[in-house]
């Protein structure tokens, strides 16, 4: 069965190109094209999409809609997947876009989408619940933070990468707990202490998270 | 007389774009896409070959830039109209796309059908 997808693009030029690219793909539906906001949710309601893929900036103030987009889809159709498409790796962005988790979401540089296998790969990861994050994004967000001990990843315990691999699918405290027959104070504590080596110590909470995770994935890439 | 579509010249290094521009232009009566062009030594010779009217010239490219491909191809075909394409705003533009023969400049995410026509349709003298 085919993936069903919403665009929404504000640019004639990527909208169109992604358009016709998609458009020979016996694996991609396309059920709405849209060009700001609220032409955008409306087709969420109203065509049922498996995946979004939308710019951040577009109409009507050209700062985040995408972002807020995908944050509506998490609470209308949550096992929808997104692939958020960025004119720069922005950190803020990413891990705006990547606090509630990074299960079924995808990052890309619009760049990437010259490449249409490397769009696709994202679109097909995303509708079955998994994550991509663009490696430029990755570097930013490294660069960003305190130039740490190389690989910081490597002072964790056996017991806390497992954690570190749950969260990364996007979970709970609680379903990590339950998923490693732990306690959820255990959990925290245990999510604590990566924050900890990781070196992560001063973020709010949701974006040390996002960022331990993606430290993570990073790795795992 | 139907007047022939205009034929139109697509340089730029990246797939994506050279689709994207196709699209645009198969929606946009009165222009047609007869090439594409990876580099600008590759467009300056594609320009000598299809004989265009209109080349969509991406700035950015792997060996001589777009704007000196401008150049070139301005030397060798006064008549040919170039118009430049980047990502770069028009502030940021390099100091010598300015004087390298291209007509206009293009901000990628501005390039839509009514755009390029009227791009066209101001540099053609009223008849």
């Amino acid at each position: 069965m085919p993936i069903k997808v919403v665009l929404a693009e504000d640019s004639y030029l990527v909208r169109e190109g992604v358009r016709r690219m998609l458009a020979n793909e016996p694996e991609i539906e396309l059920l709405a094209v849209c060009e700001d906001y609220d032409s955008l949710l409306a087709a969420i309601a109203s065509t049922q999409p498996d995946v979004v893929l939308t710019d951040i900036r577009m109409p009507p103030t050209n700062t985040d809609e995408g972002i807020r987009a995908a944050e509506r889809l998490r609470q209308v159709r949550p096992a929808a997947g997104v692939v958020l498409l960025s004119q720069y790796a922005d950190p803020a962005y990413a891990l705006a876009f990547l606090e509630r988790g990074t299960e079924g979401r995808a990052y890309l540089l619009k760049e990437r989408v010259a490449d249409l296998d490397q769009l696709l790969a994202a679109i097909r990861e995303v509708a079955q619940g998994g994550s991509v994050i663009d490696p430029k994004v990755v570097e930013a967000l490294v660069a960003a933070r305190s130039r740490a001990a190389p690989s910081p990843l490597a002072r964790l315990t056996p017991r806390e990468r497992e954690v570190l691999s749950l969260l990364a699918e996007g979970r709970s405290n609680a379903a990590v707990a339950e998923g490693l027959v732990l306690s959820e104070r255990a959990v925290e504590k245990h999510i604590n202490s990566i924050f900890a080596k990781l070196d992560l110590p001063e973020a709010r909470d949701a974006h040390r998270r996002v960022k331990a995770v993606l430290l993570f994935l990073a790795e795992q890439g | 007389m139907p007047t022939r579509p205009v034929p139109v010249l697509i340089v730029d290094d990246q797939a994506f774009f050279r689709v994207a521009a196709r699209a645009v232009l198969a929606v946009t009566p009165g222009f047609a896409a007869v090439g594409e062009a990876c580099s600008g030594e590759e467009a300056v010779t594609r320009v000598d070959e299809l004989a265009p009217d209109l080349v969509l010239m991406d700035i950015h490219l792997p060996g001589i830039s777009g704007i000196e491909a401008t150049r070139q191809i301005r030397a060798a075909h006064p008549a040919v109209v170039v118009v430049l394409l980047s990502t770069y705003t028009a502030e940021d533009l390099p100091a010598d796309a300015r004087d390298c023969g291209a007509l206009a400049y293009l901000n990628k995410e501005d390039f839509q059908p009514e755009v390029l026509e009227r791009i066209w349709v101001e540099r053609e003298p009223a008849l």
